[in-house]
């Protein structure tokens, strides 16, 4: 499959495995990666180069957390499984015992960790399954991620300044290479290397765009190119003539229309409200997680955004933010919605989700520990800065402040006081806010969902976040493998305390969402509205589908 | 010791997510466990060795577990492979 054939001067074809169905055309964008680091230094003492390796051992694992975090979001649990068999791989006795050994021999640990990946992806290749042997590359992708961290280069390559939607041509993508992509631009993948297993073929399939694997090398002449890229043909033609393009162009009608026939009945949907066939209307919202997820939102058709994790801004920095920093980021955000709602939930950091310069305590037991609206009660100069910067922005749009892990109606009157100093101290100061401002809880433990009838009094409504009120319902823990199917075949206690808290906040005329992964799940999308759930907040890919569903709904 | 033997049915064969799955069962306890195929042999622990089994479906995997807590890790680590390798993949 290495074939180019030269068609005339000027046009070139290459051929491939095609993945995902679909035609698409636009111009071809190179993205060069290094994989080799391999800048071996002149090797300091063994202690030293065992300290930099754990070092970058211990940065690695945490970006890989990062990574796993997106990818669930972006992409799919599923798909983000990936990353935590890196992690694994990452933490390997094998694999740490060959570093070990080469940084015994005198090795540097850059060259320490190049020998051990080698050796173990050797091994893997050595076995001749093309599934493993995709796995060996995956255990390169943990290894590059530890050279750069040892060197402290950050990923090249980055295409993330293109501003005109583009074919993207790589030797392979690593899953990390992939999910830090900014997909919004890409509209078909071509990789030299790579099988239907690798993770560019299980990404594309899994976002739906064109992909052609195991096309040998590309000409590097042909970075700008124009090109065709048929998936089903398994072909990619770069510069076609005005023949090419032209049969291209009609065999993409009949390909696409019959591809897209579904996507543009769900495209369809996009400015329609998603009424079921009782006339019932479902608020149709996303999560997001920063900014710029919001404009792929309102192009899903979002009718507001649920759940806006507001860590982002105190992620990205290494001290506080200050109320201004906070406000001008909140600003742009409610700024983009267009005038819909967006839901703000406050800070919901814990032992698990740390920010090292809150210096929160190691705990045994972080899900049941010091987090979310228990920290901000107990540093309130903390959650007053945020509350107020979070008023400011409600001055530009219609935002609505929202506190996690709430078990008691006493914390829902204590933030509400608080909510209330910061308005006073704003009218003193003559800034502008929302005076109306909507306040409201999530739904995550079960005491909120027992309480909720006292709660609501206080609120004019309910998120349910049914990850932690699954998990504090039936006392599994999802990401243990042990328990994992505790949490999947136990829905009723769940549903059954959600019904709990949509009557209470229905009493006293506010309402309720979900924002928690089960919004997300179709099978109990009918179950949802019969339960009186008015709003349902997913992430962006799934905006449609659920959209969809609603309508078919009773 | 405690020892069972089970044929892989999952047409992917000892990929990552089971070996991963298996490698995570298996370090929740104290007893040594040793994986064979065939001539090849590994620590039940180890994902990478897992991995370099190469065991396919059909092959045979025998489970060798000795230690305090084997009963209870032969218990597990059998009904994980019976009940839910390969499940939902």
């Amino acid at each position: 499959m290495n074939t180019a054939d030269i068609k005339n001067e000027k046009s070139v074809r290459y051929h491939g495995v095609g993945i995902s169905n679909g035609c698409v055309s636009g111009p071809l964008r190179f993205f060069r990666q290094r994989r080799k680091m391999g800048r071996i230094r002149a090797c300091g003492d063994q202690r030293e180069e065992r300290a930099r390796f754990e070092q970058a051992l211990l940065r690695t694992r945490e970006q890989l957390d990062t990574l796993q975090r997106r990818a669930i979001r972006e992409i799919g649990k599923k798909e983000a499984e990936i990353f935590e068999i890196h992690a694994m791989m990452l933490e390997d006795e094998d694999f740490l015992e060959a570093v070990q050994g080469a940084l015994d021999d005198g090795a540097c640990a850059e060259t320490a960790v190049e020998r051990a990946a080698e050796k173990h992806a050797q091994a893997l290749r050595s076995l001749g399954d093309p599934y493993l042997s995709a796995r060996a590359e995956d255990l390169h992708d943990v290894a590059t991620q530890l050279l750069r961290q040892l060197s402290g280069e950050r990923p090249d390559g980055d295409l993330s300044t293109e501003r005109e939607p583009y074919i993207l041509v790589a030797d392979d993508l690593s899953p990390s290479e992939t999910v830090t992509m900014e997909k919004s631009m890409i509209l078909g993948f071509v990789t030299f290397g790579g099988t239907p297993n690798s993770h560019t073929s299980i990404l594309a399939r899994a976002m739906g765009i064109p992909a052609l694997v195991g096309v040998g090398a590309v000409s590097e002449d042909c970075d700008g190119a124009y090109a065709l890229l048929d998936a089903a043909e398994g072909t990619l033609t770069v510069s076609p003539d005005a023949e090419e393009r032209c049969a291209f162009e009609e065999k993409q009608r009949e390909v696409n229309d019959l591809a897209r026939e579904h996507d543009r009945y769900l495209r369809s949907l996009i400015n329609k409200p998603a009424i079921t066939r009782s006339g019932r209307k479902i608020l149709i919202y996303a999560n997001v997680g920063e900014g710029r997820e919001i404009a792929q939102a309102l192009l899903n058709g979002a009718d507001g955004v649920g759940l806006l994790r507001s860590e982002f801004l105190y992620l990205s920095m290494d001290r506080y933010p200050t109320e201004d920093e906070l406000f001008a980021s909140y600003h742009d955000v409610v700024q983009s919605m267009q005038g819909k709602r967006i839901v703000i939930r406050t800070l919901d950091i814990g032992a698990d989700k740390q920010i090292p310069y809150f210096a929160l305590p190691q705990e045994e037991n972080p899900a049941l520990g010091f987090r979310g609206v228990r920290i901000c009660l107990a540093r309130e100069e903390i959650f007053k800065t945020q509350l107020r910067a979070i008023l400011r922005a409600s001055a530009y749009g219609n935002v609505s402040v929202m506190v996690p892990m709430i078990v008691s109606e006493d914390e829902v009157r204590a933030c509400r006081v608080i909510l209330n100093e910061c308005m006073e101290e704003l009218e003193r100061e003559g800034k502008k806010f929302d005076h109306g401002i909507e306040f409201g809880i999530m739904i995550e433990t079960p005491a909120a969902a027992i309480m909720s009838d006292e709660i609501a009094r206080e609120v004019d409504f309910f998120s349910v976040g049914t990850n932690d009120l699954t998990q504090y319902t039936l006392a599994a823990d999802r990401q243990n493998p042990l328990v994992e199917r505790i949490c999947e075949e136990n829905r009723e206690p769940i549903l059954r305390l959600i019904e709990m808290a949509a009557e209470a906040i229905h009493r006293h005329d506010g309402w309720i969402g979900i924002c928690g992964e089960l919004a997300a799940d179709l099978h109990l999308t009918q179950r949802f509205i019969d339960l009186g759930i008015d709003e349902l907040s997913v992430s962006v890919p799934y905006l449609l589908g659920v959209r969809e569903k609603v309508t078919e709904c009773k | 010791m405690k020892e069972f033997t089970y044929t892989i049915e999952d047409p992917n064969g000892m990929h990552a997510r089971p070996a991963g799955k298996l490698a995570t069962y298996a370090k929740q306890f104290d007893a040594d466990i040793r994986v064979h195929a065939g001539e090849k042999e590994s620590d039940g622990k180890r994902l990478l060795a897992l991995m370099s089994l190469g065991a396919t479906c059909g092959t045979e995997l025998h489970f060798i577990i000795s230690g305090s807590d084997e009963e209870a890790a032969c218990e597990q680590l059998e009904r994980f492979c019976r009940e839910s390798w390969g499940r939902g993949e």
